[in-house]
């Protein structure tokens, strides 16, 4: 009986075997601790080919949160409900990615998202009504009436399809209606795989859109304190610290997310963009947002932070008073061009004829930069791209007004800029 | 063509004829996964492909004597350089990226190209050391022991893959680890019990590995994916268990080498 030999045989079968669970007891606990096979086997299974094709987004996984909390490829690349799907490498996945994918974990965060003014009327401001469906367009106009449910914007129909696709659209469709319901995509301001807090909080992410003579709130912002500030202490910010603990210490100076977005000290989180405004500010005539109140009180529990309250209410004085005087002036502008159409001076179609092209540019740059110059600390902002264009533009509409009642209108538009930009919904010149 | 009588020999040179043309099925379908995304990985299954054409002649005793063995030198040869070459393919698919345990669970498999080293061995071995030596029969185990070795890293690296959701997944982890086990002390000790005591390990690692092929079909039916082809090719590899059944046919041939060979004492 050779038990000598079957002991020796059976230790080290068993010495094998303990060797084999300390092995996998050193895997990543990462892939360890996922709840089905399939998810254990996605993520190293998904970057060994991708580490090869499209290998930045497997490094950019590794360095996000996701990838630190044990989120696997497959949490947010399966279909959700009402989400076409496709085999891909024995993986069933969704043929793309939208707002829903991420609404599974961050409920909350869409819901405000999708109230917000970033999801449908963001889209409908230049594709307007006809790509949401009925709950989609109801959700819209519950909370921006008459601002989902409208036309599109006329001036697309004028430049091609290429402008609206490739222009526009590159950054309205951060509202974009998906097929299985829901607006967007959360990746336009956290990026895809890094799925990054901190990129969303810096300020040249909101940049990307929130930029040129019609939304200029970027080049506002670089120009303001906040921005010199913000500038010179990048380095001591924290842009990635825990949004429900959130402190100065973190962000002692401001970004567009802080004011607009973030819970500073105990303050809610929101990712409705709009909760914390006041005003209709990017309107021809800014009116007061059905929730001014709650809306400038939000805002200011966190200009608190930096600044006395005394301080905060002669700022939002001083703004509105700009915004006053700047609805004053636009719609006298206005009025003149509406007398010209009364007339029968102008035709009816929009943007046919330079007066209309002066017109939409003094609400809709000049206008609009001096009301968010106001607002954001752009001193510069509000006088010179601001209140001075409105002038020069006025004086144009003057002396083009004169020489079509005169019979002769001018060959060229006396300085009014060659490129319209948006001309949403108010801005359209109004039929005969 | 006269077929030779079965002695322990002729059973490996057929076990290696059958194995070469196996593995090019097995090959095509764990290559066809990856699309042959590189020109080299059709390398394996040509080789496969022609190599038992070249074998037979030896295998059959068809044939010069000094044609045949030169014939199947070359091809034990070239298995093994094929064999050694995969390794280092299938390592560089994101091993040498990171070296790290992660990149080796997911790299191609590593082990598996050793199969054709192994082959290569036993081709060589058949040709090389006289059948009716002692030590022909230890050649073949300790090939077997190097085989089931390999297994245990196999089946503990694809089945951490998906982090061994199921306990059954740990079976061939203990069957190989046991067979390691066995056979060494079989090969080292020589005694004749301890050599009958490994047929029945012999017997327990072809159920296993039957077992396992019937499991892994089993999984794969039921996988969710858009054609019966594509459950097969992506999801667990069908044949992989049988290489246990495989191994333990290899290991019972040395066992019954030795046994028939060997003098030693019972016990």
């Amino acid at each position: 009986m050779p038990f000598k030999s079957v002991f020796i045989a059976v230790v080290l079968g068993t010495a094998l075997i303990v060797a084999a669970f300390l092995v996998h007891a050193r895997r990543p606990a990462v892939e360890r601790n996922q709840p089905t096979a399939a998810l254990a086997e996605a993520t190293g299974k998904c970057a060994e080919c991708h580490r090869r094709e499209t290998s930045a987004i497997v490094v950019e996984f590794e360095q996000s949160k996701h990838a630190a909390r044990g989120v696997n490829c497959l949490d947010c690349h399966h279909p959700a409900d009402g989400q076409p799907s496709t085999d891909h490498n024995g993986f069933v996945i969704a043929k793309a990615l939208t707002a829903k994918n991420c609404a599974g974990c961050h409920a909350g965060e869409y819901d405000q998202f999708s109230r917000s003014r970033h999801a449908a009327p963001a889209w409908a401001s230049v594709n307007g009504a006809k790509d949401f469906t009925p709950e989609q367009l109801a959700l819209g106009e519950r909370y921006h009436p008459t601002w989902v449910n409208r036309a599109p914007m006329s001036i697309g129909a004028i430049e091609g399809a290429s402008a609206i696709t490739s222009g526009c659209n590159a950054c309205h469709a951060i509202g974009k209606p998906n097929a299985d319901g829901s607006f967007g995509s959360c990746t336009s301001c956290h990026s895809r795989h890094l799925a990054s807090l901190e990129l969303a909080r810096e300020p040249s992410t909101c940049g990307q859109c929130h930029m040129g003579p019609d939304h200029s709130q970027i080049e506002i912002f670089d120009e303001s304190k906040h921005g010199a500030l913000f500038a010179a202490q990048r380095s001591q910010m924290n842009l990635a610290a825990d949004p429900k603990r959130l402190t100065t210490r973190d962000m002692p100076v401001p970004t567009c997310a802080t004011c607009h977005m973030s819970g500073l000290e105990g303050a809610k989180v929101t990712h409705d963009t709009t909760e914390r405004l006041s005003w209709f500010l990017f309107a021809p005539v800014s009116t007061k947002r059905p929730g001014y109140e709650r809306g400038q009180t939000e805002m200011k529990e966190i200009c608190l932070k930096c600044h006395t309250r005394p301080r905060i209410d002669e700022f939002y004085g001083r703004a509105e008073q700009v915004v006053a005087a700047t609805n004053e002036k636009v719609q006298a502008a206005v009025a003149v061009v509406a007398t010209l159409r009364r007339d029968g001076l102008v035709t009816p179609q929009p943007f046919d004829e330079l007066v209309e092209f002066a017109e939409f540019d003094l609400w809709h740059y000049y206008g609009r930069t001096a009301k968010h110059g106001a607002f954001m600390g752009g001193a510069d902002f509000v006088q010179w791209h601001g209140n001075y264009e409105i002038l020069r533009q006025r004086v144009t509409i003057d002396e083009e007004a004169a020489q079509i009642r005169a019979g002769h209108p001018k060959p060229d538009g006396g300085g009014a800029p060659q490129a319209p930009a948006d001309p949403t919904k108010p801005t359209a010149p109004p039929a005969k | 063509m006269r077929l030779p009588n079965w002695t322990p020999a002729r059973c490996l040179e057929w076990f290696v004829v059958a194995n070469l043309a196996f593995l090019g099925v097995d090959i095509f379908v764990a290559h066809t996964e990856n699309a042959f995304r590189d020109s080299a990985e059709w390398v394996p299954v040509i080789f496969s492909a022609l190599a038992p054409l070249l074998l037979l002649p030896g295998a059959t005793h068809v044939g010069p004597p000094r044609v045949v063995r030169v014939l199947d030198l070359a091809v034990g040869a070239s298995a093994i350089a094929v064999g050694v070459l995969g390794m280092v393919f299938h390592l560089r698919s994101a091993f040498f990226l990171e070296r790290t345990l992660q990149s080796l669970v997911y790299s191609a498999p590593f082990i598996a190209p050793l199969s054709y080293v192994g082959v290569g061995l036993l081709l060589l071995l058949v040709r090389l050391e006289p059948s009716s030596s002692r030590d022909f029969g230890a050649w073949i185990l300790l090939l077997a022991l190097g085989g089931f070795a390999g297994n245990l890293g196999l089946s503990l690296f694809d089945h951490a893959q998906n982090d061994f959701h199921s306990p059954l997944e740990w079976i061939p982890v203990f069957a190989a680890a046991f067979a390691c086990s066995f056979y060494l002390v079989a090969l080292v000790g020589r005694e004749r019990l301890m050599l009958r005591w490994s047929f029945g390990v012999c017997a327990v690692e072809a159920v296993v590995g039957v077992a396992g092929f019937a499991l892994h079909v089993v999984e794969d039916a039921h996988k969710p994916a858009q054609s019966l082809a594509a459950r097969f090719v992506h999801g667990a590899p069908a044949f992989a268990p049988l290489l246990f059944a495989d191994l333990a046919l290899l290991a019972a041939i040395g066992l019954w080498s030795m046994l028939t060979r060997d003098e030693a004492p019972l016990g």
